[in-house]
């Protein structure tokens, strides 16, 4: 609990370091204690647990979605992010915390009376009207506009979305992909003040998951409305957010741009998360060396750079974390800081994934499309330490 | 690809699945096409040497027999027609609360639900005629609509309920994101998704309410909404042993089927999506 608080302050505090978001965030910081109308939609403290208290689905979530923002929400399953999602759309009530949209609690309103557009993971469209009626529906129901008007979004809609032609079919006679563009027509046709959306893709073939991507981000764009979009995938959070909020065991580990939480993981979590393949982390033992300091491990010894030494000098001989990312393991043809056994090369692309072992360790690093002769059996590493992490044993990021 | 795979495996089987088939199909068409011939039949045909067409056919049975059973049947329409709107009425909002809600006691009440169409009705019979006769609806059609519910109901929220579990939930959640209150989303979405399973269910319904003869007998009297069915247990005079009218009674058995089948040949296509699935 008390970790947690902690994770939290870190993470406002870094909010405002980053120079492109300074705008927002140094405004955030001054209203949110007057008033929350800078803010588009803000989550405090939000809690909600299942079967009377015994499932902890999400505790102490703390998010703000500025206007126009599009927000990842990603974690491993189970870790609490489809339930927040579900708390903001109103489609389960939380046990602590209110949800704000521009300034305004909405925590015990009705779904439909939060002008929020929610995409189903399964799609949910309704098998026994035409798209045009499913379209259609959240107009009927919810507005009392003219009938003009309404054709009229339907057909805006359908034209952005490819859907023109098939506006009268019923949706089972759709493929997956054009059964999601119907619901996120849906939800479109709305103009809600923002989208949720349920790992949307999942349901897709790679290609068309890729497709959607593209497509969701620009009318995300051209619309400028807030989008939340729920995913297990890390790949997919970094491609499409403009903030990622990583979540665990139902809480908030991190809140950053995508770069953020690749450069700079707030805990070993997020380090290990974010990233294929995933980056090294390795136990190992402050030692002092005749150069200052230096990290022991079972295979190897690496210095610590100037501002490690800062923070690690006077807990020599205690054990921490190292961690870093594959790219920054250089196979280099001799000398290195150690030598590893090749376990497998992994072809990606234009890039391959080589998968070490160094005296009983797993490790692994990134090197350009066939560097790595086939048949090459022991390398030499060398490793960029500038770009390491240190972390406490408990996963508490040191520097 | 041998030939001789072919001839011994896949001509026995395609002979026996034919032979499985028309036995079956037989076995259900001979008497009914006995019963249809013998109702055009004169009393001293029938009454002769078996055959399958009439030698002087008439339609005195079928004229004799709809004029005797013309009151009772609209009387059978009610009771079939009450049976299942009550019926359905009664289990659909149930049915729901078992598929979606969570509420104290809801396993228990559903088996002590499902126990009670495990009871022999004919037990029910006696405290039923009783309890009506007080209650004044001994001998009238409400009566008789009331008590089919203590076994059709049971029956149908069992039916229903696995019906609207299947239904996906996520799409309750997207009309209730998309302006329906919990209730006008049950009315505009589940209902319609859930038609199949409420025409079978009504359809059942009203088969019990048109072809029950335990109840119509015992909690009707020749002076009250007496239903189709008994009648015909007259015609063949009671089981007394008396000279049954054979043309007549067939006539009549094929005047009280028309109606059920005709609503299964509207109804059909739910009926084979609902029990099909």
């Amino acid at each position: 609990m008390s970790r947690n608080t902690t994770t939290q302050r870190e993470t406002e505090r870094t909010e405002t370091d980053p120079p492109e978001e300074s705008m927002n965030t140094t405004t955030d910081q001054t209203q949110a204690e007057t008033n929350s109308d800078g803010d588009h939609i803000r989550i405090e403290s939000l809690r909600k647990t299942f079967d009377d208290g015994a499932i902890v689905a999400c505790d102490d979530v703390n998010i703000d979605i500025d206007e126009g923002e599009f927000v990842i929400l990603v974690g491993p399953s189970g870790c609490g992010k489809t339930t927040t999602l579900r708390c903001i759309a109103g489609l389960e009530e939380p046990d602590q915390g209110q949800i704000l949209i521009d300034g305004e609690d909405i925590t015990g309103r009705k779904s439909k009376d939060r002008n929020l557009a929610f995409v189903f993971q399964s799609i949910a469209l309704f098998p026994h009207m035409s798209v045009r009626k499913n379209i259609r529906f959240g107009l009927d129901m919810n507005t009392d506009l003219g009938s003009d008007e309404k054709s009229q979004r339907v057909e805006d809609v359908a034209e952005t979305l490819g859907l023109a032609e098939m506006l009268d079919r019923k949706p089972s006679a759709l493929s997956g992909g054009q059964q999601q563009r119907v619901s996120l027509g849906r939800a479109m046709v709305m103009e809600p003040k923002a989208f949720l959306l349920d790992e949307p893709f999942s349901a897709l073939d790679a290609n068309l998951r890729d497709e959607m991507r593209v497509e969701v981000k620009k009318i995300q764009r051209d619309l400028n409305t807030a989008m939340v979009f729920v995913t297990h995938d890390q790949e997919e959070a970094m491609t499409l957010g403009d903030k990622i909020v990583v979540m665990n065991d139902g809480h908030v580990q991190q809140i950053g741009t995508p770069y953020e939480i690749y450069n700079d993981p707030k805990n070993r979590f997020v380090a290990d998360f974010i990233g294929s393949p995933s980056p090294n982390l390795v136990e190992c033992t402050v030692e002092r060396t005749e150069d200052g300091l230096a990290f022991v491990s079972e295979f190897c010894s690496i210095p610590a750079t100037e501002e490690q030494i800062e923070h690690v000098e006077h807990r020599v001989g205690e054990t921490l974390v190292y961690g870093i990312r594959p790219e920054y393991l250089d196979i280099v043809p001799d000398g290195g800081a150690f030598v590893a056994d090749l376990d497998v090369v992994e072809p990606l692309g234009d890039r391959d994934a080589i998968h070490l072992s160094a005296n009983g360790t797993s490790l692994s690093a990134v090197a350009p499309q066939g560097e790595v002769a086939r048949g090459t059996d022991r390398v030499n590493i060398d490793i960029q330490t500038e770009e390491s992490w240190l972390f406490e044993q408990d996963g508490t990021r040191i520097v | 690809m041998s030939l001789a795979d072919y001839d011994a495996v896949g001509v026995t089987l395609k002979a026996s699945t034919y032979g499985v088939v028309w036995f079956l199909v037989l076995l259900n068409l001979v008497p009914l096409l006995f019963i249809f011939s013998v109702s055009f039949m004169p009393p001293t045909e029938f009454f002769g040497a078996p055959h399958i067409i009439p030698y002087e056919p008439t339609l005195e049975a079928w004229t004799s027999g709809f004029a005797e059973l013309k009151d009772n049947l609209i009387n059978s329409f009610l009771i079939g027609s009450g049976t299942a709107l009550l019926a359905l009425a009664i289990t659909i909002p149930g049915a729901y609360a078992f598929a979606r809600k969570e509420f104290y006691g809801k396993k228990l009440g559903f088996y002590a639900i499902i126990l009670a169409m495990m009871f022999p009705y004919i037990l029910l019979v006696i405290p039923i005629m009783g309890l009506w006769n007080d209650l004044g609806l001994y001998n009238t059609i409400p009566g008789m609509i009331l008590a089919y519910q203590v076994f059709v109901a049971p029956f149908a929220i069992w039916i229903l309920r696995d019906f609207f579990e299947t239904l996906p939930k996520d799409i309750e959640e997207a009309a209730q994101v998309y302006g329906c209150t919990q209730f006008s989303a049950f009315v505009r979405v589940i209902l319609p998704l859930a038609a199949p399973g409420i025409v079978a269910v009504g359809f059942l319904a009203f088969l019990t309410g048109w072809n029950d003869f335990l109840f119509a007998n015992l909690l009707t009297t020749g002076t009250g909404p007496v239903p189709a069915v008994p009648v015909l247990y007259g015609t063949i005079g009671g089981g007394s042993g008396e000279r049954v009218y054979w043309g007549k009674l067939m006539a009549e058995t094929l005047i009280i089927g028309t109606p059920p089948t005709v609503l299964y040949l509207v109804a059909r296509n739910y009926l084979e999506s609902a029990f099909t699935v």
